[in-house]
């Protein structure tokens, strides 16, 4: 009884305001915007859309609907932003004064992302951006453009962006866990004559695997629930011709941005969201038990 | 190798910590604005003096409280427009006029429609708002009025108005929102200066149009002879639009914001592919430029010659009279268009200050409200009577070039919703892509609204 006294509150905090939001969403995604009962028609508006994923006429530049550019997201910005923080990790590991390096870097982790986004503007801007003006330096001539007014560049230029702000995770995750590794490991496979190479791929990366499912897990969310670094480095509709376009975006638009508001289909993108990273977050969480 | 990741790194965040902490500030023209700019010298005298005029940093924009010069009982009401830095001035010097008159304190604070797109459903779902008189596209006033504004038929009469300024705001017969001045869409803004110095002329032909293009882009240092000015997309569609009520006509026009005849029509794609698709690939227009920094300083600075944008441009630049516009050339037998886009506004029904609120809204409709906007330029009154004598002399002549043509509502807001955004971004694609042109109609036409 005493248990469930001190358990209540928490409980009753959940069911408020995760569990009933949660079901009342799921809800909300089976009616239409008159509140008529539709079922899964909703579901199947969203995910027949060509906003949702477009790939007539493959190859060709962007846009490919928005869960195409959510899974191309993962597929570039987690393993840069995992291997380079794990890299980084590891050269700066007894390096002195390293703490003030990592803090520098961490700084992209705690930047608004809607703040990253409009850095973006000005560093993709033809005119005055950096970007542009280093590959026109170089004599890159065809990227020396402004990357976020081309669907070609666009939808890249701002996963590439984003590794700088998120590889500070990966880099603190990393380098708490390399703290866990005893030294005596290293040295004994150096006694044995073993090189660098071999040595990070039998020693270290295995021990950090727990670390490394982290940062998996974490940052496929980070990539799955994307809006406001699109956002604020573009327009509702995802910059030029939707090329940035993601689901974050396109329930936005259901919500706020369609006259009247199309708040059955918005629910549906969210709740599709959901069943995404609930997928992406059992998988590892299962893969990590069983280890 | 450490030592120089750890020297770019520590560059790069030091930039990075700027950046952010400049992006974070108010503008710096928002500290100016009382104190005079662009628009300062055009202001009426004396009449701010007469109130306290406090301005407060926010980080959503930035607030302006205007105060009676003695205490008062009156409640404060909030204005909020989507008006920041010296587009602002001018409104607040209006806002002021109406405190010293009316004794009612008034607190303006600056929200972008895109933003207020997200903030009013959901205050609206609540009951509250946070204003008691919003400017807002009209579309979406016209989607909500009957829901969450107050109807303003009694309070705002069609006869004070230019005919059919409040059709965009009417639900039957009942208006529930007012028109307050409006900008006019004329057409391509040069430098009276450059054209005289590198003996260029207005053309009274398409063919002159392109020759001229042609000529400029010759000249010494021009990287294109117009510059695209884009925000969220927005400024390309007023050149489109422009390109639409010229070489479609006016009728087609309001056909297409009637959503009657089809983007992919072959008259519609015939105006798109024979006029401004060969400027495109011609390298004519420059990539989209954010519009009021980077197009703007580059075209006055002599980068570019031309550049498409509104009336309120005349606030902007530092000698309007400098500026010379004119519109495409006229193609016979078409009736052409120009557009005029007011700034609509609403009175949401859960305000506290209902009567305070409507006294400000039939301040801003009327005669006497618009005279201290159109005084400062930039902006063309609604209401009727409204002197032409009050308006600068740039200004006239822009009104000049509306003689003639027939007067168009801005054809995006009007539809608003998710046609619009994709409308921008479809343009911003045809800007770079030109050779999408058919893909780009068909993505238009596929969202416009049933």
């Amino acid at each position: 009884m005493l248990r469930l006294v001190f358990f209540a509150p928490a409980l009753l905090l959940v069911l408020l305001f995760v569990a009933y939001p949660v079901f009342a969403t799921i809800g909300v995604s089976l009616f239409s915007s008159d509140g008529s009962f539709v079922g899964f028609g909703n579901y199947g508006t969203v995910l027949g859309s060509p906003d949702t994923a477009n790939l007539n006429g493959f190859p060709k530049p962007p846009p490919y609907g928005t869960l195409i550019h959510n899974a191309i997201w993962i597929g570039i910005h987690l393993p840069l932003s995992l291997f380079l923080g794990l890299w980084l990790a590891l050269v700066l590991r007894d390096v002195k004064g390293a703490s003030w390096i990592k803090t520098a870097i961490f700084i992209g982790m705690v930047t608004p992302l809607i703040v990253g986004g409009i850095l973006m503007l000005y560093l993709y801007d033809g005119n005055i951006g950096v970007v542009p003006s280093f590959f026109n330096l170089i004599g890159v001539q065809s990227l020396a453009t402004g990357w976020l007014q081309h669907p070609v560049t666009l939808l890249f230029g701002l996963i590439f962006g984003s590794v700088w702000l998120w590889t500070g995770f990966s880099l603190i995750v990393y380098s708490a866990g390399l703290t866990t590794i005893p030294k005596d490991y290293w040295e004994a496979a150096k006694v044995d004559g073993t090189s660098t190479f071999r040595m990070f791929t039998r020693v270290t990366f295995p021990l950090l695997k727990p670390m490394t499912i982290v940062v998996i897990t974490m940052t496929i969310l980070w990539e799955l629930k994307i809006f406001d670094l699109v956002f604020g480095a573009t327009n509702p509709q995802g910059g030029v011709g939707g090329a940035a376009d993601v689901l974050g975006l396109q329930m936005y638009r259901y919500a706020f941005v369609q006259l009247p508001a199309n708040v059955g289909a918005a629910a549906a993108v969210a709740t599709f969201l959901s069943i995404l990273t609930m997928v992406a977050t059992v998988a590892t969480l299962r893969y990590m038990v069983k280890r | 190798m450490i030592a120089i990741l750890a020297a770019v790194l520590v560059i790069t965040n030091v930039i990075t910590g700027l950046s952010v902490f400049y992006l974070a500030q108010p503008a710096a023209t928002t500290v100016a604005l009382c104190a005079g700019s662009a628009g300062a010298s055009r202001a009426p005298p004396a009449v701010s003096q007469a109130v306290q005029v406090t301005i407060e940093s926010s980080s959503s924009g930035f607030v302006v409280t205007i105060s009676p010069p003695y205490k008062t009982t009156q409640a404060t009401i909030k204005a909020i427009g989507p008006w920041a830095g010296p587009e602002a001035t001018p409104f607040l010097r209006v806002l002021e006029n109406f405190t010293r008159i009316t004794g009612i304190p008034v607190q303006y604070q600056n929200i972008r429609q895109e933003d207020l797109r997200t903030i009013l459903p959901t205050q609206f779902a609540s009951g509250t708002a946070p204003g008691d008189v919003i400017f807002m596209v009209s579309s979406f006033i016209k989607a909500n009025g009957a829901a969450h504004m107050v109807k303003l038929t009694g309070n705002i009469s069609d006869s004070n108005y230019i005919p059919g300024s409040l059709d965009a705001v009417k639900v039957g017969a009942d208006a529930y929102g007012g028109v307050y001045t409006g900008k006019i869409k004329p057409g391509f803004w040069y430098r009276k200066s450059f054209f005289q110095a590198h003996n260029l002329t207005v053309p009274t032909t398409f063919q002159e149009f392109k020759d001229l293009l042609v000529k400029i882009s010759k000249i010494s240092g021009i990287r294109t002879p117009i510059v695209s000015g884009d925000g969220v997309g927005w400024p390309l569609s007023d050149i489109t639009e422009h390109f639409i009520a010229t070489y479609g006509g006016a009728q087609m026009h309001r056909d297409l914001m009637a959503k009657t005849k089809a983007w992919t029509a072959s008259d519609v794609r015939a105006v798109f592919a024979d006029r401004l698709i060969p400027l495109l690939a011609g390298k004519c227009f420059s990539e989209p430029l954010e519009w009021n920094t980077v197009a703007l300083t580059n075209w006055w600075g002599g980068l570019h010659a031309l550049y498409f944008m509104g009336s309120w441009i005349t606030g902007l630049v530092a000698d309007p009279s400098d500026l010379g516009v004119f519109s495409l050339p006229a193609q016979a037998g078409i009736t052409r268009g120009i557009v005029f886009a007011g700034d609509y506004f609403f009175v949401p029904k859960y305000t506290a200050n209902l009567a305070e609120a409507q006294q400000l809204a039939g301040w801003l409709a009327g005669k006497d409200g618009q005279t201290y906007q159109v005084r400062q330029g930039g902006n063309i009154a609604t209401a009727l009577n409204v002197p032409s004598s009050e308006y600068p002399a740039v200004d006239r002549g822009v009104a000049n070039l509306t003689n003639g043509v027939d007067i168009l509502s801005d054809l995006d807001d009007t539809i608003g919703g998710d046609f619009q955004t994709n409308f921008w971004s479809q343009l911003q694609l045809l800007w770079v892509s030109p050779g999408q042109l058919d893909a780009v109609l068909a993505s238009i036409q596929s969202k416009v609204p049933a």
